[in-house]
């Protein structure tokens, strides 16, 4: 009987410990996937010689299965996500996609040549701890190299990028900044945003 | 030195008036000021700035532009040693006057850096940075003509080191030619180092106001969050601050 008692205790610890354990982002595992989000997608797709429009393809398939769109979509509108209505939500989150990868299918040209350095990872403040940052430095041909800070969330074991923080200037923060200014001075608030975000894709 | 002295009467005055540590975000009566001069400067960018800087790219080299690069990086190294020194930094301090002593003899006037490939690698810094270091407030976001982004502090900042460029002095103490042809010599050299600069950034700011529906509002913001890292003095976690906003929302926003 007491062996019993014991058995159960034990059980139900090892249980509590794996359940929590599990809620947590592995911090390896989160590097281990930018390391190869860095090399496969950034590094050898922007030095390959494949045409641009191959580029474009490969650029646009890394995109959507790397980075949480619909999570950072939902951030950078702000308080203007809860008022919109299901059918802007969809629209705006679509449209942010796309002009996602057009503009940092642009501006990853920036790293040809280039190769990200690891320096480990820190906890990045979330209730549920299932984000961490995936800390990197990228030298540059003169000064100090930049500072690329991958911010990756755990959504039930599926790793996925939210925010890209470079030289301290957040992806995320910048594009909730610019959207909600916006839509403070729009007459027409998430509706002319959407229009005026989609004239934007080319 | 009469300027010198002006400068750090601005600075007490600012140091007095500006109420928080960092930039602040909400500009409040400043930003359809700010925002008149960002239309005025993406006029006369449009206009004047952008084309001189695209010409200046036509009719260059990549190799040249690069010289003339190297050359106005050069002039800052004197800012550099004396903002290192009054950082603490001697040692890095000791390094610019390094790379300066070199590259202005060896380097043929800094338009080569060699003292790079000796172990002396760039390492700039000015007096936004030291003042920084002594925990001078930044004041709110402004925008200057032509100068684009900044605060009360970089603009103190900028103007110290302007007055470390041996270009600035060269002015008054060189003798050649006519007063005017001095000043006209000195004044185009400090207009190029501008239209380099501007060079260097066009695919940037294309990238920037292609995609952005509010390119001042994206402006200031990337601005006021690349100045937190200097910033350390005010708090220690300014860094991790910087990035700390609150990602756990499903719950707040689905419902």
């Amino acid at each position: 009987m007491k062996m019993k008692k014991i058995f159960a205790v034990l059980l139900s610890a090892f249980l509590m410990f794996t359940s929590e354990a599990r809620a947590d982002i592995d911090a390896s595992k989160a590097e281990q996937f930018i390391k190869n989000v860095t090399q496969e997608g950034i590094e050898e797709l922007i030095n390959s010689d494949v045409s641009e429009a191959e580029k474009k393809a490969r650029f646009t398939k890394l995109f959507n299965s790397d980075l949480d769109l619909d999570f950072i979509g939902k951030f950078v509108l702000g308080r203007y996500w809860r008022t919109a209505t299901p059918k802007q939500r969809d629209e705006f989150i679509d449209v942010y996609r796309k002009l996602n990868i057009q503009t940092w299918s642009e501006r990853f040209n920036e790293f040809k040549g280039k190769h990200f350095e690891f320096l480990g990872t820190e906890k990045a403040n979330s209730k549920a701890n299932d984000q961490v940052y995936v800390n990197t430095q990228v030298p540059m041909q003169e000064g100090a190299p930049a500072s690329v800070k991958w911010r990756v969330k755990d959504t039930n074991g599926k790793l996925q990028i939210v925010d890209i923080i470079i030289e301290n200037v957040s992806l995320a923060i910048t594009a909730q900044k610019e959207y909600t200014s916006y839509i403070q001075k729009s007459p027409n608030g998430i509706d002319g945003l959407i229009k005026d975000l989609k004239a934007k894709l080319k | 030195m009469n300027k010198f002295i002006k400068m750090f009467c601005l600075l007490g005055v600012l140091g007095i008036s500006a109420p928080a540590l960092a930039a602040e975000e909400d500009e409040g009566a400043l930003e359809s000021y700010n925002r008149a001069m960002f239309t005025f400067n993406s006029v006369a960018d449009y206009y004047v700035i952008k084309p001189v800087a695209k010409g200046y790219r036509a009719v260059t080299t990549e190799f040249i532009r690069e010289r003339v690069h190297d050359f106005f990086e050069n002039l800052k190294e004197p800012a550099s040693m004396i903002n290192h020194s009054l950082q603490g930094n001697f040692s890095d301090s000791g390094n610019s006057l390094g790379r300066f002593a070199i590259n202005s003899t060896l380097g043929l006037l800094g338009t080569f850096d060699v003292a790079s490939g000796w172990g002396l690698t760039k390492n700039k810094t000015g007096f936004d940075k030291t003042m920084a270091s002594w925990c001078v407030p930044d004041g709110p976001f402004i925008m200057l003509p032509f100068l684009g982004p900044s605060t009360p502090r970089a603009t103190v900042g900028w103007a110290a080191d302007t007055a470390s460029d041996p270009l600035y002095w060269a002015k008054y103490y060189t003798h050649f030619g006519q007063d005017w042809e001095r000043y006209t010599f000195y004044y185009g050299l400090t207009a190029l180092g501008f239209v380099s600069l501007r060079e260097e950034n066009i695919e940037l700011l294309d990238n920037l106001t292609a995609n952005s529906v509010d390119p001042y509002a994206t402006i200031k913001a990337a601005y006021i969050q690349n100045r937190l890292k200097l910033n350390a003095c005010a708090d220690p976690n300014a860094d991790e601050q910087a990035n700390s906003y609150d990602f756990d929302f499903d719950e707040d926003f689905d419902e």
